[in-house]
């Protein structure tokens, strides 16, 4: 079996910090995301998601860790097919869960986590960054 | 001359409180620049970080609208002087916060631009963000002009106001602006 690689892109003003550990099992995005053309940004990841999901074993526990405080309206539609696709696989009885942190001072930031919440069965847990 | 120009200038921004005006044609980098130095006097002058957030959020959106804009128009005759004429500001006014920003568009764009914004302007905020999902969901990931002023209409604090000046020549100024 070839072996999925891990996962490392440091982040920018416009686009976050990436971490895909296959490993562990814990995917984090972290930072604002902005970037001129957020499509091509986010493509190699979701690829890289659909073989990771395709291989996962249903007793690993996969973790996806968020923090975002600002995504632009393009990110925010690769976040979604980024969420769909894990709930997807749980609807297929894999364990994947999403962690959202947020700034507490922010409303919006919660806001926009509750909305990706609303359409997905997964597991979602909003916390705010100080509970940590 | 523009140095006995500078405090008509001056007096123009003063008099609309403009805080922040750039004219020419943007890039990435300079909409991250603006977008960044706007973010962080607004936290020096510690408003409430909620309204920021949308001040920085429909900046770059218009912005980025803008620059998508020319980007897609750029082999054109008029793509170049379009790309030129490129104008945001950020200010504060008796309604609050503004962002309004402006831009040289072929008359055909204009039409659905101005079709797009009158049908958003009728809304109430549940109904956006109803129509925001939708669209979200449907939108090619790769032009996502529509989405961006939605979510716009969603921050402002009310409706988004646009202005068109025919030039002529196919051309029109139009202008928008969202209060937060």
């Amino acid at each position: 079996m070839v072996s999925i690689r891990h996962v490392y892109i440091e982040g920018t003003r416009s686009t976050p910090e990436v971490d895909f550990d296959p490993e562990l099992h814990v995917l984090s995005i972290r930072g604002q995301s902005y970037p001129e053309n957020a499509f091509a940004f986010y493509e190699p990841l979701l690829k890289w998601l659909d073989e990771y999901l395709a291989d996962l074993n249903a007793e690993s526990t996969v973790e996806i860790e968020l923090q975002l405080p600002y995504i632009n309206t393009t990110s925010t539609k690769c976040f979604l097919m980024m969420l769909e696709k894990l709930d997807e696989a749980f609807k297929q009885g894999k364990q994947v869960g999403v962690r959202w942190l947020y700034d507490e001072d922010n409303e919006s930031e919660l806001e926009c986590a509750e909305e990706f919440k609303e359409d997905l069965l997964l597991p979602f847990r909003i916390l705010p960054k100080t509970a940590e | 001359m523009i140095d006995k120009q500078l405090l008509n200038v001056q007096k123009l921004l003063q008099d609309h409180g403009i805080l922040i005006c750039f004219s020419g044609r943007l890039s990435q980098q300079l909409i991250e620049e603006y977008g960044e130095a706007v973010k962080s006097y607004l936290e020096s002058e510690n408003r409430p970080k909620n309204e920021i957030f949308h001040i920085f959020s429909i900046f770059i959106e218009m912005t980025q609208n803008i620059k998508n804009y020319c980007t897609r128009i750029s082999g054109s005759a008029l793509g170049d002087q379009i790309a030129q004429s490129s104008i945001v500001t950020i200010g504060k006014d008796g309604q609050g916060s503004y962002i309004c920003a402006g831009n040289l568009i072929e008359e055909e764009d204009l039409r659905e631009l101005t079709g797009r914004i009158d049908a958003l302007v009728r809304l109430n905020k549940d109904e956006l963000k109803a129509f925001y999902k939708d669209q979200l969901k449907k939108n090619d990931p790769q032009n996502g002009a529509g989405v961006g002023l939605i979510d716009m209409a969603r921050k402002a604090t009310s409706p988004l106001a646009y202005s068109v000046t025919k030039l002529g020549n196919n051309l029109s100024f139009f202008t928008l602006k969202a209060v937060v």
